[in-house]
């Protein structure tokens, strides 16, 4: 490599860029490695069928069925939360805000109120916590543009995000993100220490 | 027109388009985004070997870059841009992987001395050539390695790099000024020996 001194800037730039614009390529064999990797790799087997499932589901009402004693536990839970839990307003109604709070603790499990405000016409809660959709949570609509629905979830770090109108992924503005860099990033809430 | 006369065209009206393929491969088909890889692979090799610096280095990269678009596909908003979406996967899993090993290895006394011992009468063959600079480059840091490889190697423009990357225009000029003025200092350290 020969790199004169007086060489002006794109003169310099040219001589040291032109070498590395030479083409590489891989062998033929790299979308076999490629595809073998994939197939031996459990989380994207576990993945694709979260998405397979997510996608039968998602326009089905979930149907749940509680015993009268764990249905009377969680509809005093969700009283407790309506009393402890401020709804931030939406600033504008173009703006959605969704928001995660921490409602109230049980001895292992944390009822966290996942609050969407904004133009909608349907809200889904997809996280960890129900496979990425597995299983969907509904936010029902309120008042002032608000969706809501309360989950619990168990101690630790846990990512979600919000489904709005059967397709548009968004995580939510308030809660860290995960710190991958894809186009659609997860938000990340933390239950515990 | 007889069936072999223009069998590109042909093939070209039996291939699935880009946003059909993210779909399939979306939905668990794997050959349809190994489709998708070979369609888009050859052209983020070189981007690849020239942050990481070698061939084998940059196939594993590169490999796991796709692992991470074929798992991430139910994310990819808008899938008939999908050269672009995986080429930001490409890019971030490059600087991960070069910050990662500038952590995990000090190699600047070997690269110091591979410097010292470049011959530079100019008389290399093309891909002796590549090799000096290719090491002056991996002297450079991982943001101003990308910034300079996507400016003059890649000639993307500032407005896809920023698109990629997802910094401010500003600060990529900066990075690849930056980056050719170290790596003149280091080419000509290289010249004054020889």
């Amino acid at each position: 490599m020969s790199v004169e001194p007086h060489d002006s800037n794109d003169e310099f730039i040219e001589r040291i860029a032109r070498p590395l614009r030479a083409p590489e390529r891989f062998g033929d064999d790299f979308e076999d490695a490629l595809v073998a990797a994939i197939r031996e790799d459990p989380t994207t087997e576990r993945q694709q069928r979260a998405v397979r499932r997510f996608a039968l589901a998602w326009w089905s009402v979930p149907s749940i069925r509680l015993s009268p004693l764990a249905a009377l536990a969680i509809a005093a839970s969700l009283m407790a939360v309506a009393s402890l839990v401020s709804v931030r307003q939406a600033t504008s109604r173009d703006r959605p805000v969704p928001v995660a709070t921490v409602a109230a603790v049980r001895d292992t499990v944390t009822l966290v109120r996942f609050v969407f405000v904004g133009q909608a016409d349907s809200v889904a809660l997809v996280g960890d916590f129900n496979a990425w959709g597995a299983t969907p949570t509904h936010l029902r609509s309120g008042r002032n543009g608000a969706w809501t629905a309360s989950v619990p979830l168990s101690k630790g770090r846990h990512e979600y995000a919000f489904i709005v109108n059967g397709k548009r992924w968004m995580p939510d503005p308030f809660a860290p993100t995960n710190p991958d860099e894809f186009e659609a990033n997860s938000s990340v809430i933390t239950i515990g220490d | 027109m007889t069936l072999d006369a223009n069998p590109a065209v042909i093939h070209s009206a039996m291939e699935r388009s880009d946003e059909q393929l993210v779909r399939a491969g979306a939905a668990g088909d794997v050959d349809a985004f190994a489709e998708l890889s070979r369609r888009y692979r050859d052209r983020y090799v070189r981007f690849a070997v020239r942050m990481v610096g070698n061939r084998d280095d940059a196939e594993d990269v590169l490999q796991s870059a796709f692992i991470r678009a074929y798992r991430s596909l139910d994310k990819c908003r808008n899938p008939a841009h999908f050269g672009g979406w995986l080429y930001q996967i490409v890019a971030n899993e490059c600087r991960s992987y070069v910050t990662r090993r500038a952590r995990r290895e000090r190699r600047l006394v070997h690269d110091e001395q591979r410097l010292q011992n470049v011959s530079v009468d100019g008389h290399h063959a093309a891909d002796e050539a590549r090799e000096d600079v290719q090491y002056a480059l991996a002297q450079l840091g991982a943001v101003y390695r990308e910034a300079f490889v996507m400016k003059h190697v890649e000639q993307l423009s500032y407005d896809e790099m920023a698109e990629i990357t997802g910094d401010g225009v500003s600060a990529l000029k900066m990075r690849v000024k930056r980056a050719v003025a170290r790596l003149r200092e280091l080419l000509e350290e290289v010249h004054d020996v020889g």
